[in-house]
């Protein structure tokens, strides 16, 4: 079943030790240990292991939490495919309104700092459809509906997020953008030798019944059509039920609304001083909430009421509250609220470049699974010497991504590298920053040029320039 | 040797609370030099992705902990605020402007405070990621190795590293604080800025300007860039920073 001992090896490692009884099964580890960490939903709530069924428990999974008020927030480790839409639509909640047929026009005002993920993850998911994926594929099957649903409440308040740090975020990234697209060409080759085909995996759990190209978008949509609960239990499919145990100590995640719930129960049980975990846990009805959270989420609760000085924060205080009552006078409190201003802005600095590396990290990696795909796919019908078979399965696959697929070769060359005919495709992707997905493509695309044998056929990655105005006719040979 | 020491030194000036909460560099660094790259022995693998488990388990828990201590704070500061705002405040049931002035002026020390925090917390995720992300590359390098693509994909959806939560309680948190802060005329900014400098030796500023001086200081460019390196970092405030920026204490070659 693994052909791949040594990944699967380290599969195992990662997922901890005690996951025997699982490793025997057909199917990966990795959901093991998930499985042992949060409580076993009831059956038609599970996401089923198989891929094709991948999003379709998604909707079904959705209905019986709304009756909840709240549900609880599930920790996860999510597959990469689903998780990495989940993460940008979060952050490109404009992505929302599109009704995933095309992510080419993004929303002018998200700018450059989102990547166009759900048109890649549209793209990944049909196009390894295609091809015979190994066991080890169906460990990321199950997480990635985990991430999407914890994640629902958030892809809401996204937007504020986003709309302030972009205007910042986009200088920023024009440069980097720049910059890092230009050095990506010699090091994909290091990467296109590593044989680990996990990632493009991941784009395996495509759901052959949910056709739409992007997943991340059809669940938004589901996701506004019900209430927005925060937290989701955590759907750990497996399909080995010996390995589902209640821990003792499982962790869970709050969200704002499942602590409202919590704080609505303690109030009608009298107080935070009166309330007895058990009794809050029977009024928050929220199934598998165990009465250790309860627990120890009330604790924090009451210590954060009764000395919120202290729990705001191990700042240390130079003047105490009695002193800057007596000495306060309009001079010095101004002073002092232009000192915490300051604080403050150094702060949001702080938070803004933090949000764009991350963005740039999770839009780094993203790059990097996609091109490895598109390189397996590649190298699969590398035999095929001719350029019209090469050409298909790209064709294949731009058809199948939704999203502006139509990469188009740029005939001339912009760059001075003679010796590096793709440079020119790196700068004329970095031209593109303002439309990530595309540049993403464009630079994927190149890339795979790059990488084939003796070039002499390249794939007809056709790209489409708005922005630019060139024409959509598809280059089938590169120069 | 430059993130490790740039991660000491984080480590450092942090909470006092949160010391030993971060990526355990140095001890990964020891575990990837005993692999030996000629014969690769699979105990000793175990051990490294062990460890990275473990590090990995241990980033998860304190931050779902903070995150949860942080959404009860959030809620009880609105809380704070509008009890304050309908006791002391013009139309409330005891309006008295000293009162109201004084617990204002603590609750934005606390907002400000908080928010702090927050972003501290963020800044504890990305740096124990750049930290994975760099062992993962040695290790990779080291053994030629295939670890580094798939365990850092699960890696990013791991809960510590999905800071969405975080980030926009960090958003609501200054959309409060506009609420609250009074507008200010641009001459007691100036005079706020001394006291700013002063406000540099609490620990959540210090530590947030030393962040951002890693931050700057890991993206200013090294000999290993690759197409999975970050770009520089550019500041567009440059100059905000300056004031702030306490001499370091380990030297950074």
């Amino acid at each position: 079943m693994e052909t791949r001992p040594v990944k699967n090896f380290k599969v195992k490692q990662f997922c901890g030790s005690g996951n025997s009884e699982v490793m025997s099964s057909s199917l990966p580890v990795l959901p093991a240990p998930l499985e042992e960490k949060f409580p076993k939903l009831p059956d038609s709530q599970q996401v089923s292991m198989e891929r094709e069924l991948r999003s379709t428990p998604l909707i079904p999974l959705r209905t019986p939490f709304v009756s909840n008020s709240a549900v609880v927030g599930p920790l996860y480790s999510s597959a990469s495919g689903f998780s990495s839409d989940l993460h940008f639509s979060s952050m490109a909640p404009n992505e929302r309104h599109h009704n995933g047929a095309s992510f080419v026009s993004q929303s002018p005002n998200v700018g450059i700092p989102f990547p166009s993920t759900p048109s890649h993850s549209g793209s990944f998911c049909p196009a390894t459809s295609n091809h015979p994926r190994e066991s080890a594929d169906v460990s990321w099957c199950p997480e990635p509906i985990q991430g999407m649903l914890d994640y629902s409440d958030n892809i809401t308040a996204g937007n504020n997020q986003i709309q302030s740090s972009c205007d910042v975020a986009s200088d920023d990234l024009a440069k980097q953008n720049e910059w890092w697209t230009d050095l990506m060409n010699d090091d994909w080759k290091d990467i296109l030798n590593e044989t680990s085909a996990s990632e493009c995996q991941t784009k395996s759990v495509q759901p052959a019944t949910q056709a739409s190209p992007s997943i991340s978008v059809h669940q938004l949509q589901i996701h506004q059509s019900v209430p927005s609960h925060s937290g989701e239990l955590c759907a750990v499919s497996n399909s080995s039920p010996a390995a589902i145990a209640a821990a003792a100590k499982p962790r869970m995640r709050w969200t704002p609304e499942l602590h409202e719930c919590f704080v609505d129960a303690v109030n009608q049980l009298g107080g935070s001083e009166k309330a007895t975990p058990k009794g809050v846990l029977k009024l928050m009805k929220v199934e598998s909430l165990t009465i250790y959270h309860v627990k120890s989420h009330l604790q924090k609760y009451r210590t954060a009421r009764y000395r919120p000085d202290s729990s705001e924060g191990a700042s240390q205080k130079k003047v105490t509250p009695q002193e800057e009552v007596s000495s306060l006078d309009l001079k010095t409190s101004i002073d002092l609220t232009e000192a915490l201003r300051l604080q403050m802005e150094v702060q949001k600095r702080l938070h803004e470049q933090l949000e764009i590396q991350r963005n740039l990290q999770l839009r780094i990696e993203e790059q990097g699974r996609y091109l490895q795909m598109m390189f397996e796919k590649q190298s699969g019908i590398s035999n095929l010497k001719a350029p019209s078979s090469l050409e298909e399965p790209l064709t294949v696959s731009s058809d199948q991504t939704h999203s502006a697929a139509k990469i188009e070769l740029p005939g001339k060359s912009r760059d001075e590298s003679g010796t590096d005919p793709n440079g020119a495709k790196m700068s004329e992707g970095s031209r593109q920053v303002g439309d990530k997905q595309k540049t993403l493509e464009a630079e994927s695309c190149n890339e795979m040029e790059a990488n084939i044998v003796s070039g002499s056929h390249s794939p007809s990655c056709k790209r489409a320039r708005g922005p630019d105005g060139e024409s959509l006719t598809p280059m089938s040979a590169l120069d | 040797m430059k993130f490790g020491k740039r991660l000491k030194q984080q480590i450092e000036e942090t909470l006092p609370e949160w010391r030993d909460k971060f990526l355990s560099y140095k001890d990964l660094k020891k575990l990837v030099r005993l692999i030996s790259s000629t014969n690769p022995s699979t105990e000793a693998e175990m051990a490294f992705t062990d460890l990275l488990d473990a590090e990995i388990d241990k980033f998860n828990a304190f931050f779902v902990e903070q995150e949860e201590e942080f959404i009860i704070r959030q809620r009880e500061l609105q809380e704070r605020i509008k009890r304050v705002i309908e006791t002391f405040g013009p139309g409330g049931s005891q309006p008295s402007e000293t009162e109201y002035a004084a617990e204002m002026g603590r609750i934005r020390k606390d907002i400000v405070n908080f928010h702090g925090e927050m972003v501290l917390l963020e800044n504890y995720s990305s740096i124990n990621y750049t930290g994975l992300a760099k062992i993962l590359k040695k290790y990779d390098k080291r053994t030629g190795g295939l670890l580094r693509l798939p365990f850092i994909e699960k890696v990013l959806k791991q809960p510590f590293f999905t800071t969405d939560l975080v980030s926009k309680l960090v958003k609501e948190c200054e959309n409060t604080m506009d609420a609250v802060f009074p507008v200010v005329a641009r001459e007691q900014a100036e005079r706020g800025e001394r006291e700013a400098l002063m406000a540099a030796e609490q620990s959540i500023f210090r530590n947030t300007v030393a962040a951002l001086a890693t931050m700057e200081e890991l993206r200013k460019g090294s000999s290993t860039y690759g197409h999975f390196s970050l770009p520089p970092l550019t500041l567009p405030d440059a100059d905000l920073l300056q004031p702030f920026q306490l001499p370091s204490p380990i030297p950074i070659q």
